[in-house]
């Protein structure tokens, strides 16, 4: 085989970063279209207010199960095929949840930026 | 038994060069790169994330601190639900590689690169210590050997892996990693959960305090020990024959092997009983503050996963912002599988291995539990199996840890040349063997929840407002990430070396992620306020929202 040339793959993005860091001044100074900006702000508004609401599923979940938990000893005593549903709380339970949050807010983020582009969708 | 890490060593070489060697033109590579899918990605983040304290520690951390232990790997989990929320795709898209080049790319800041920089080096050595601890206790368990050659030796290791160039860059090692450490972390456990007996089962379940030794039982103790014995009982030291002890303080030196008596009472430790009623309780620190003591616990590890210095790199290898976001999805679900099973060798450990917690050295209880169970060929097959897969945990992680410490080393704080670069991994790996060398006697899994809890107070106000929020100001930037360390890597020095006070303090101090990083938030937002972001700073974090597959004006 025939020895090639090397070039350095970098996506556009890393290209820009990295061309800043090389000649040790910031690349120039970002800027947007106006039309885009204004795109911008409106997912930027979407995509915050749809991610604090996962968040705050999220923070539910995790700080209401200890309290709940360490407020309810009876759950040690309650058994689910031999096993203390308290524990199962902690163990399994939370992960199935983990999952069906990561997925809804995978699919909401996609939906907000796709919907945006195509006007009416 | 340890043979069994060399093969991991050479397939893991192998893919490593097939994959190189399967990509020999510039065209090839780009294909290659797109056609990464992010399920590929996301096992290789897993791979990469998932260290010794997944695979040993939590475990071990069951054994000893009970029940309320599990809630480590949520908290480990979770944080990709954080990072998919916050993070993942703004950051891809400002082709930052690490968070000095992020802080650099929207605040402009070299100053603030060089602080990030230093946070990197806090986080790393935080991360990596425990990583060659865990490696050091292993290999003491399964070859007998003192746990400073334990720890030599797996500094020699690495060192080698990095000097042969590295295993890190391919992903599909990664992600090869990922499944094999699943493996070797799963089979074991559904082994072990058929082959123990119905009673065991029962009495995993079912936990009795640890008072009494079944049957003759000999601790080795690792580390020195303070013993309080209640009542005469019989021990052999050391080989001499069996007497009786009478009730008093005793020191053990780490080294000693005392022979326990069937039916002898169990010596008291530091720590409470194992297998009580707090032992069983859902929660950290059952006896003192729980709430407060499991809360500090899943704010550090949710929000300081997405400041982990060797897994911001890995999404870097998703093609775009909209990868990223996947490549982060589909990492919640491949941990949360992982994350199923350390319940399992933890709570069989307490049943099985209790006197691991007299010897302090519960983060062996993964590979020393097989032997346990079967004295025959299968039991050593399983104990190298996951000698091999606490191996690769600790390989993987390390590596990645190292590099990107060295990165930070010798890029960012010290200009240099590509020399001083080949050789700051091995100088970093030095550093850290020096410093795992007296650290026996900390667990696993809570240092690594510092270097959580550090990322946390530091690199988490920093993203997500240098992300969400255009009024952010290079100097806010700073003042925040200062406080943030001093809060967290301050307070748990201070805590390590000092000794914690008891109480509600021990918390604070020793898990401080519940008030730090709310004080770095506000303190960072705060500065910022006072100041004034330059005019481009609205379209440096708007941009960060756009996806790219829009064709972009110029």
């Amino acid at each position: 085989m025939r020895q090639q040339r090397r070039v350095a793959v970098t996506s556009p993005q890393t290209r820009l970063a990295l061309a800043g860091r090389r000649t040790g001044t910031p690349a120039a100074p970002p800027h947007l279209a106006p039309a885009d900006a204004e795109r911008a702000r409106r997912i930027h508004h979407r995509q915050l207010r749809f991610a604090l609401t996962v968040l705050g599923l999220l923070a539910t979940l995790l700080l209401g199960l200890p309290l709940l938990l360490a407020g309810t000893p009876v759950l040690d005593t309650v058994r689910l095929a031999g096993i203390p549903v308290s524990w199962l709380a902690v163990a399994v339970l939370p992960y199935p949840l983990l999952v069906l949050l990561a997925h809804w807010q995978l699919r909401r983020a996609e939906r907000t930026e796709r919907g945006d582009r195509e006007p009416g969708a | 038994v340890i043979l069994s890490i060399v093969p991991v060593l050479l397939i893991t070489l192998l893919i490593g060069a097939r994959g190189v060697a399967a990509m020999r033109t510039t065209s090839d590579f780009l294909v290659a790169s797109r056609r990464i899918s992010p399920t590929v990605n996301a096992a290789a983040v897993s791979g990469e994330y998932l260290s010794a304290a997944s695979f040993l520690g939590v475990a071990g951390l069951v054994v000893k601190d009970g029940v309320g232990a599990l809630w480590y790997p949520v908290g480990f989990a979770a944080g990709y639900l954080a990072m998919l929320a916050l993070v993942a795709a703004p950051m891809r898209r400002t082709g930052a590689l690490t968070v000095p080049d992020f802080a650099e790319a929207r605040l402009g800041s070299s100053a603030l690169r060089k602080l990030s920089a230093a946070v990197v080096l806090v986080i790393g050595f935080l991360y990596l210590v425990p990583q060659f601890t865990a490696a050091g206790q292993v290999l003491a368990v399964v070859s007998g050997s003192p746990y400073w050659v334990g720890v030599v030796i797996a500094g020699a290791a690495v060192s080698i892996t990095l000097a042969l160039g590295g295993m890190r860059a391919a992903t599909y090692v990664q992600a090869f990693q990922f499944v094999l450490k699943l493996a070797l972390f799963i089979v074991p456990a559904i082994w072990l959960v058929l082959q123990v007996s119905p009673d065991t089962r029962r009495a995993a379940l079912a936990p009795v305090e640890f008072t009494r030794f079944d049957s003759v039982t000999p601790v080795q103790f690792r580390l020195d020990t303070d013993l309080t014995i209640r009542e005469p009982t019989p021990v052999a030291v050391d080989g001499q024959p069996q007497r009786e002890l009478p009730p008093g303080e005793y020191e053990v030196d780490a080294g000693e092997t005392w022979v326990f008596g069937a039916g002898a009472a169990v010596p008291e430790v530091g720590a409470g009983p194992l297998g009580g009623a707090d032992w069983a309780r859902p929660v950290l620190d059952a006896a003192g503050h729980p709430v407060l003591a499991t809360w500090s616990v899943l704010v550090a590890t949710v929000l300081g996963t997405m400041g982990l210095p060797h897994i911001l790199i890995r999404f870097h290898t998703s093609p775009d912002g909209r990868g990223a976001r996947r490549t982060a999805a589909i990492t919640v679900a491949l941990l949360s599988v992982f994350y199923l099973f350390p319940a399992i060798y933890g709570l069989l450990g307490a049943v099985l291995l209790p006197e691991l917690y007299l010897s302090g050295a519960t983060d062996t209880v993964v590979v020393a539990l097989p032997a346990r169970v079967d004295e025959g060929w299968a039991g050593t097959m399983f104990t190298a199996l996951l000698t091999a897969g606490a191996f690769a945990a600790f390989l993987a992680t390390s590596l990645g840890l190292l590099l990107a410490v060295s990165g930070a080393l010798s890029h960012d704080l010290v200009p240099s040349t590509l020399r001083r670069l080949r050789f700051t991994p091995i100088v970093a790996a030095l550093g850290v063997v020096l410093l795992a060398l007296p650290s026996a006697r900390i667990d696993v899994g809570v240092l690594v929840t510092s270097a959580f809890a550090v990322a946390a107070s530091t690199f988490c106000p920093l993203l997500v407002l240098g992300i969400w929020w255009p009024r952010l100001t290079a100097h806010g930037a700073i003042v925040g990430m200062v406080t943030g360390l001093l809060a967290s890597a301050g307070v748990i020095g201070v805590d390590l070396f000092l000794g914690s006070p008891p109480g509600l303090a021990a918390i604070l101090l020793g898990q401080p992620a519940l008030w730090s990083v709310p004080l770095a938030f506000a303190t960072m937002v705060v500065v910022s306020l006072r100041g004034r972001p330059p005019a481009w700073a609205s379209a440096a974090m708007l941009r960060l929202h756009l996806d790219e597959t829009e064709p972009k004006q110029r």
